[in-house]
């Protein structure tokens, strides 16, 4: 007799495929809104990306339901979450800064980070003693902030260096903002990120500590976060000592993020320790 | 000579060399963490080059965060960071100050726009505080700061850091570490400390389809001076805490009875974990207890049955390696017989006593709280200045806003066109 799966589990499957579609079908339109230059285009795309945002939300509460646990905990369940606050994040920042070219840019990121999750074993694993805790919920949700955070800034590197390409384009002057402002709104994204990554790391120690008996022990995880960390503390030194603005900032947001992805995927792949199971 | 240590004093202190550090130490994380940690020199030379391991070896590159050259670095930080906050806090201290006279305005403010005949609105369009209203030499001023807390953000995270760098740094040169295994009944000594830990019981709950969910031993500390003693429970995720010592459940494994008979009497009987050494009383005999199979094919029976591995030794030399199944004849040396039985499982504890966590805690604090200073309340001043004619100009200045803040000031303002920045920088949190 086959092993009976949770109702709950096939709801989330059918909510999580219909996210995917959703968020390619955001990705269409953004990109019919940057060749055509219809801005009725850009709203529709910005509406299936929010659309996209709570059947997503809900397929989360399900998976949640069905592990009775927050689904936080193993590959799958991180890059989903890690894709919802990507796009969580990016339609803050699309709302707050009016400007729907940066959906445009974080909607293909958002089809990566959620393709890469649904590749991974969807399966519901009970959970190991060590992750029983309450920290986990903190640790791992504020991580997802931080993460979606620099998925931003390094959209919103790549805008940045696009936008001198495109100095001449009519379009691009009137759809995106001033190189200032697209330079602090990174500057903002990264400083949310790092606050964010700076909770992360403490809440982990202290859940390492109560854990495995040492708060912070050079887990490759550990130590990668830390370099994480370390480069946007650089970034945002260099940003104020030496006036790396601009072009220069941009392309730290860049490297930063691929260290933030090292981070969540190199780390797993290449350095098993600790965290493996995440 | 006295020229030359003060450029060294203002180098060390600098941003520049902070930014070194950062460098250096992001670039020594990565080192530690691409070469695999704390293997001996023959598991280098397996598998690099003989020169790059006998660097990896040379430089200490096989334990990075334990090296002194990694202490060092971590120093050199501290002082960095601590000469940095020391130099910066007269100015910052008068900054501060500064920032809520409205008669210290900047003499070119950053952003400027004339305005009509009612100023007070711009401030409450910007959400500013009520503002106040000064008779200044120059005329009718009216003024309003907020945020000026946000000034210290960057001084604050650095002294976040600084105690996070020294309460781990203390902490891993002045910890405590103890590790106490056995099954239920057995008193162990907890190192040198004149404490006892005694194991009243262990557990394992599991769930319905037989995961572990939680480990749990009930425990007994002793103070050996006073005889004083203390009952808690630890398990994974709830260390127990007691006389200044947390109690973590770290580790279970296999253990078993072994039971020597001399001349047919039981002479000594006692729970051995695997990995464990029994010293055979009396005899030049000790027994290793390698290792516990539940389910150990015996090809003599064959049958599958609970299966002991061992190793023994006479004199300090291997003498016989073999595995005792469930129901097996004892092992003899003359009159002596050793055999395994009631197999359970032991629990493995860690005392520890880290007297610098709280240290590590409190800069972690700090340092959010830095962060959130210098980065979400960024200091914001207006003032308005009347003019001869009885109109008014309003300015503003932002830190960490620049042109985002501008917008804002120019809507509140009414100004259709681009407000006039007059100073280049953006205004992002001191150093």
């Amino acid at each position: 007799m086959g092993k009976r799966v949770n109702p709950m589990l096939n709801v989330e499957n059918v909510l999580f495929t219909i996210t995917v579609l959703l968020y390619v079908a955001a990705t269409v339109f953004y990109f019919l809104f940057i060749v055509l230059k219809q801005d009725r285009l850009a709203r529709i795309a910005s509406l299936i990306q929010l659309l996209g945002l709570v059947v997503h939300t809900a397929a989360l509460v399900c998976r949640g339901i069905a592990a009775g646990r927050l689904p936080l905990t193993n590959q799958y369940e991180f890059s989903t979450s890690f894709a919802w606050g990507l796009s969580l994040v990016s339609l803050i920042f699309l709302r707050r800064f009016k400007f729907p070219v940066l959906g445009a840019f974080a909607s293909p990121v958002i089809i990566l980070v959620i393709g890469y999750a649904a590749l991974q074993s969807r399966e519901i694993r009970e959970l190991m003693p060590s992750l029983r805790s309450s920290w986990l919920g903190i640790h791992v949700s504020t991580a997802i902030i931080a993460y979606g955070s620099f998925g931003v800034s390094f959209v919103l590197g790549l805008i940045f260096l696009l936008r001198e390409k495109m100095q001449g384009s009519a379009f691009w002057n009137s759809h995106v903002p001033s190189r200032e402002k697209l330079d602090l709104i990174g500057y903002r994204s990264v400083c949310l990120g790092l606050l964010f990554l700076s909770f992360t790391m403490i809440t982990g120690a202290i859940w390492a500590e109560q854990a495995w008996g040492s708060y912070w022990s050079w887990d490759p995880k550990e130590t990668w976060s830390l370099v994480t960390w370390l480069v946007y503390a650089i970034y945002l030194h260099l940003r104020i000592r030496r006036g790396w603005k601009g072009r220069a900032a941009a392309i730290f947001a860049v490297i930063g993020f691929i260290c933030v992805i090292f981070t969540y995927i190199g780390v797993n792949t290449f350095l098993p320790g600790l965290h493996s199971y995440a | 000579m006295q020229k030359r240590l003060k450029a060294i004093g203002k180098f060390l202190s600098s941003m520049r060399f902070g930014i070194l550090l950062l460098v250096v130490l992001a670039l020594t994380c990565v080192v530690g963490s691409l070469i695999s940690q704390g293997h001996p020199m023959d598991w280098y030379l397996q598998r690099y080059p003989e020169r790059t391991a006998a660097l990896i070896y040379g430089l200490r590159l096989d334990d990075v965060f334990h090296s002194t050259w990694f202490l060092v670095l971590a120093v050199i930080l501290c002082g960095n960071l601590l000469l940095c906050n020391l130099l910066h806090l007269p100015g910052l201290l008068q900054r501060f100050r500064d920032a809520a006279d409205p008669l210290k305005t900047p003499k070119t403010a950053r952003i400027t726009a004339g305005v009509a005949d009612f100023p007070e609105a711009v401030f409450e369009k910007i959400r500013m505080p009520k503002p106040k209203t000064i008779d200044a030499e120059g005329g009718k001023r009216l003024f309003s700061v907020k945020n000026r807390i946000g000034l210290w953000g960057a001084w604050v995270c650095h002294l976040g850091i600084l105690l996070l760098i020294i309460g781990f740094t203390m902490g891993q040169v002045t910890t405590e570490e103890y590790t106490v295994y056995g099954v239920p009944g057995q008193t162990k000594p907890v190192g040198d400390t004149g404490y006892t830990v005694t194991i009243d019981d262990f557990g394992v709950q599991r769930s319905e389809n037989d995961t572990v969910q939680q480990y749990t031993t009930l425990l007994t500390m002793r103070d050996g001076k006073t005889g004083a003693q203390q009952s808690a429970s630890a398990s994974v995720n709830h260390p127990a805490g007691l006389y200044g010592y947390r109690i973590y459940q770290n580790s279970v494994g296999p253990a078993a009875k072994v039971t020597v008979t001399r001349d047919g009497k039981t002479a000594q009987e006692e729970y051995v974990c695997v990995g464990d050494y029994l010293y055979v009383l009396n005899t030049p005999l000790m027994l290793y207890f390698v290792q516990y199979e539940d389910a150990y094919y015996d090809a003599g029976s064959g049958k599958t049955l609970p299966g002991y591995a061992y190793s023994t030794y006479y004199m300090g030399e291997q003498e016989r390696a073999g595995v005792q199944v469930e129901g097996d004849t004892a092992l003899t040396y003359g009159s002596v017989e050793i055999s395994f039985s009631d197999p359970r499982e032991y629990t493995l504890l860690q005392v520890k006593a880290d007297h610098f966590s709280w240290l590590v805690l409190l800069g972690g604090v700090i340092l959010l709280i830095g962060l959130a200073l210098a980065f979400f309340l960024p200091m914001t001043r207006v003032w308005a200045v009347q003019e001869a004619d009885g109109r008014w100009t309003v300015s503003a200045e932002s830190r960490n806003a620049g042109p985002l803040f501008a917008e804002q000031f120019r809507e509140a303002a009414g100004i259709p066109e681009a407000p006039e920045e007059t100073n280049g920088k953006a205004g992002e949190p001191d150093a």
